[in-house]
């Protein structure tokens, strides 16, 4: 009776019988099923299976030494042949091998950086779960003058609400608000006390770490924020605020803001990854701030639909559809603050934004809002295309080194083509050496980009990992990558070289030159332009930050140091009595200039937007102001240059009218006249008149990106949030321990924060300069790669032309004629170049300007100062290498026949 | 050729196939030497030593009959030659040479 056949493992089957000598392959398999028989009977089938795959893969391994390999098969056998010959042609011009190697690793290595950049820029906020139906909500206001709203991610407190009921398809809605005013936050047993800005603490719904995926390390979410004095913190601030202790259960103390109060920990959140737009360290329930903020004044007045307050976020169902729900959310919106904007005539439009949106696609410029860290679309954009380009130019390099390289091996084609090798078989060649060379710089590409991601990330303030290498649509990208650089090499020479006849090549002649050479110029060219636009970009860049940087600001800002305003322990009735005489106190020492007190500084924003008119004027006439709350003496302090008028004094602060400096923007925009005559004015808002005392000339108290809006200065006794301090920078130390004592004696236990004004205003520009020191970078670069190829070609055609050196030397050439010779093929591809730059340089360096309302001229040095650094690198480069040539002696050269 | 002696595991395959005597291929040869040693030898091993000795001239084989576990294929049969003994013989003395040579011993 036949016992019945077990199928053994089938793919193990097919390995072995493809590199397994014919011959033995019977007794092998005659082995192995019958092991596997019985370790089925003893051991059970998987057992048996698994030992098959380890008993054919041990066997094929140990194989590949023994010569009863299956050797007879030609593919393997070519195979191996063509790595053989490709390592030892690499390891016989080592030179030019390491250059290619180190230019395509270079080249690879930035674009790997870059991408994970790009691609840790464009995750934020997908971790979430269901991110794809979560969206935030947008509001579209259109003031009568063209200027939109300012805070067009807030809305009323019951929006969210409203829309989850009315509108079917919304699943949830979850509210955030600010702690305005920022607070002083307290472990009074530990007397660790610290300054907390507004948009590191949030008031949100019970749902919010359902619909945001931040995980508790300590405590249920479920019961986090029942209570309303429950505080939900961050690893980080829990270490902080109570250093190794555990902080669950524990009292944190909060003064000053919205909600003032003794709140217990209920939860501490892992730290939040850094790819959210979402950046806190304190959660607070928002039930709080309905029913207690600003002591129980926050929504008391407000209907929930005309204060804009809180941002709103709406979970989608999945089967909704968007723009149904965008449509009736809009209808929603409108019906409901119908009444506060028909007076004003104010369109309004609501918009849905997907979360991944939000950190690349906001606009900040109108948002004073909630998202600290918002990235530039348009930046990393930029890069995309520059890393491109810098890819680009590697795989240039590479094709010209071996399109020169392989007219050196054209006797080796010779050879092979007369020995019978079929065109395929050369094309094989060529294209495994290619392959072999650009699988090399790959996998040092993916060592340096390691290295550098670190210093890329400091660069621009991020914290980047190579997540890339765990995803697999990289690992084929990567590889395509490879493949397809190994194709661009390797075909050319593959394929030219191969359809020689084996006599001109043997012979030595190069009947087809003049082709090969176009094709290599056309690439110099090319890589030739590519450095003199960055080059010219980058001194671009460079010239607008400096331009902005020495920009008269209208204003002081060297001299001022700020200092955070007191926040707690006030006693309430006294305190605009002790913030005068604390100020009148400081401003007696010697290295002090002027104090006064604000609600806001510059590059800190404004207090609030309003809509305002000249008293007298039609509704319509209303425009929007920027006020800044301040302190009588604020213009002094800030050396404001009055063109009418002049600063308040303290006595016209009596509380009867409201007094106002304003700029001269605001003087043309509420149609006052002149600046005299606008002393006369009042201006009108609400229900309040504002006499107009004095009328400064115009100053930038956002950075210079903004256009000029009118300013309005109110000014009131109780400002205290900051106090500015301008110094005679005599002694800054001595200001300093003067300040902090005395501040200390009037405001005790409040925390000394302080910062220089200059050090703030210039973070604004941060973006900027990281933009420009990126562009450096790969300036940098692209010389290097473009250096590297050119150097390497230099050589080359030296070596060619080495029996033309010699001739000409007899012939009585100075070493300087010949230098001048061979270098002049280049500086005219140089020049040409160039020629082709500038349109580029003047179409893009002016579209880019253009995102500035201030700045600063392109300039003739744009386009002279790189032409020149070029030339003058390219000529000490090709002059090494000439020099050398030139030199050699002409009886060597000539007698090498 | 100089003759460079017999590594351990293929002396361990040579007794073997002495001791199986008729019936030595790949599986049982492989069963001996774990019966005498205790190690576990894998399957690839045991072939690879076999055709090596086989290259050296120490055993012979031939193809030999087939059984319906392996799927109708048949073994390849080893024996021992003349000069596989010889060797075996030679590495022994020399072991029972040193080995009677080390003083704690004696």
């Amino acid at each position: 009776m036949k016992a019945k056949k077990r199928k053994t493992p089938v793919l193990a089957d097919w390995l072995a019988s493809t590199f397994i000598e014919e011959a033995l392959q019977e007794e092998f398999f005659g082995d192995l099923s019958e092991t596997y028989e019985d370790r089925v009977l003893t051991k059970g089938k998987s057992y048996a299976k698994f030992m098959y795959w380890v008993d054919v893969l041990h066997l094929l391994m140990g194989f590949s030494s023994f010569k009863r390999f299956k050797s007879g098969n030609n593919t393997i056998v070519m195979h191996k042949h063509y790595v053989i010959t490709s390592m030892r042609n690499l390891a016989r011009s080592k030179f030019y091998s390491l250059i290619s190697i180190l230019s395509l690793a270079v080249g690879m290595g930035i674009c790997l950086t870059l991408s994970q950049y790009i691609y840790s820029e464009f995750s934020y906020d997908k971790f979430h779960n269901n991110f794809q139906n979560v969206y935030r909500i947008v509001i579209d206001e259109i003031n009568p003058d063209g200027k939109r709203y300012p805070y067009p991610y807030e809305t009323g407190y019951a929006v969210g609400a409203a829309a989850k009921e009315q509108i079917p398809g919304i699943k949830q809605f979850v509210r955030l608000h600010k702690y305005s005013g920022g607070a002083v936050i307290a472990n009074s047993e530990q007397g660790k006390i610290f300054t907390e800005e507004a948009l590191n603490m949030f008031f949100v719904d019970k749902t919010f770490l359902e619909v945001f995926n931040f995980p508790l390390r300590v405590g249920k979410m479920e019961v986090a924020f029942d209570d309303k004095f429950s505080i939900v913190i961050t690893e980080d601030a829990a270490r902080k605020y109570f250093d190794t202790e555990d902080a669950m259960g524990k009292v944190l103390t909060v003064s000053g803001g919205i909600s003032p109060g003794n709140y217990t920990v209920t939860g501490i959140l892992e730290n939040l990854p850094m790819n959210t737009h979402l950046q806190f360290d304190f959660l607070l329930s928002v039930e709080n701030y309905m029913e207690l903020g600003w002591g129980g004044a926050a929504v008391k007045n407000d209907d929930g639909w005309s204060s804009p307050d809180f941002a709103t976020y709406l979970v989608l169902d999945e089967a909704a559809d968007l723009n149904t729900v965008r449509e009736k959310l809009n209808l929603l919106i409108v019906t409901n603050t119908k009444q506060k904007n028909a007076y004003k005539n104010i369109s309004v439009r609501s918009e849905l934004q997907p979360i991944k949106d939000i950190h690349l696609k906001s606009d900040s410029e109108v948002d004073q809002g909630l998202v600290r860290n918002s990235g530039n679309l348009l930046n990393v954009k930029f890069y995309s295309i520059i890393a491109f380009f810098i890819l680009a130019v590697a795989w240039i390099n590479y094709i010209n080194l071996s399109t020169a390289r392989s007219m050196h091996r054209a006797k080796e084609v010779g050879v092979r083509k007369s020995l019978g090798a079929f065109k395929s078989q050369l094309i094989g060649q060529f294209m495994t050496e290619s392959f072999i060379i650009n699988l090399m710089a790959g996998i040092l590409a993916i060592g340096l980009a390691i290295i550098i991601l670190p210093i890329f990330g400091d660069i621009l303030d991020v914290k980047l990992d190579f997540d890339l290498l765990e995803i697999p649509t990289f690992w084929l990208c990567f590889f395509v990558m490879i493949g397809f650089g190994s194709l661009l090499s390797g075909l050319f020479p593959a394929f030219i070289l191969s359809s020689f006849k084996p006599i001109s090549m043997l012979k030595g002649y190069m009947a087809v030159r003049p082709g090969n050479f176009d094709l290599r110029k056309a690439l110099i060219t090319f890589q030739f332009a590519l450095s003199l636009f960055l080059m010219a970009g980058t001194y671009l860049v460079y010239k607008q930050i400096m331009f902005m940087k020495n920009q008269n600001m209208g204003m002081e800002v060297e001299k001022i140091l700020v200092l955070k305003g007191p926040e707690v322990n006030l006693e309430r009735s006294k305190l605009e009595s002790n913030l005068q005489s604390f100020i009148e106190k400081i401003g007696t020492h010697h290295s002090i200039a002027s104090v006064s007190a604000s609600s806001s500084v510059p590059g800190k924003g404004y207090n609030t937007g309003i809509p305002i008119r000249k008293l007298g004027a039609p509704e319509s006439a209303d425009k929007f102001g920027r006020v800044i709350f301040a302190g009588f003496d604020l213009p002094v302090t800030y050396n404001l240059e009055f063109i009418a008028g002049k600063t308040p004094t303290k006595q016209m602060l009596d509380g009867k009218q409201v007094v106002v400096v304003i700029n001269e923007e605001a003087v043309r925009a509420f149609d006052l006249g002149s600046p005299e005559n606008a002393l006369h004015e009042k201006l009108f808002y609400k229900d309040d008149t504002f006499k107009i005392v004095g009328v400064v000339k115009n100053f930038h108290w956002h950075s210079l990106n903004n256009t000029q809006t009118p300013y309005l200065f109110e000014f009131y006794n109780d400002c205290r949030s900051y106090i500015s301090f301008r110094l005679n920078l005599s002694s800054i130390q001595e200001s300093l321990s003067a300040i902090e004592s005395t501040y200390n004696s009037f405001f005790p236990g409040n925390a000394f924060d302080y910062f220089f004004l200059k050090d703030e205003f210039n973070q604004q520009y941060k973006s900027d300069v990281q933009f420009g020191n990126l562009f450096f970078a790969f300036t940098i670069l692209a010389i290097f790669i473009a250096s590297i190829g050119l150097f390497a070609l230099v050589s080359y055609s030296a070596t060619l032309k080495v029996k033309e050196i010699g001739i000409r030397k007899i012939m009585g050439a100075t070493v300087r004629d010949l230098m001048m010779l061979l270098s002049r093929e280049y500086l005219i591809l140089l020049l040409l170049a160039y020629a082709l730059t500038i349109p580029a340089i003047l179409y893009w360096g002016r579209s880019w300007l253009d995102n500035y309302a201030f700045r600063t001229d392109m300039g003739f040095e744009l386009f002279v100062i790189p032409v020149i650094l070029l030339v003058v690198i390219s000529f000490l480069i090709v002059s090494c290498q000439t020099y050398n040539s030139a030199r050699a002696n002409p009886v060597e050269s000539l007698r090498m026949d | 050729m100089e003759n460079k002696g017999l590594g351990e595991f293929e002396e361990l395959v040579l007794l073997a196939v002495c001791i199986i005597g008729r019936d030595a291929y790949g599986i049982t040869v492989k069963k001996e030497v774990e019966k005498h040693t205790g190690r576990t030898i894998l399957l690839g091993a045991v072939h690879i030593t076999l055709y090596r000795l086989q290259d050296k001239g120490f055993l012979r084989s031939e193809m030999g009959g087939s059984t319906e576990k392996r799927g109708d294929r048949r073994k390849r049969l080893f024996k021992i030659t003349a000069a596989g003994m010889k060797q075996l013989r030679v590495s022994q003395d020399v072991r029972q040479k040193m080995w009677k040579l080390i003083p704690q011993l004696n």
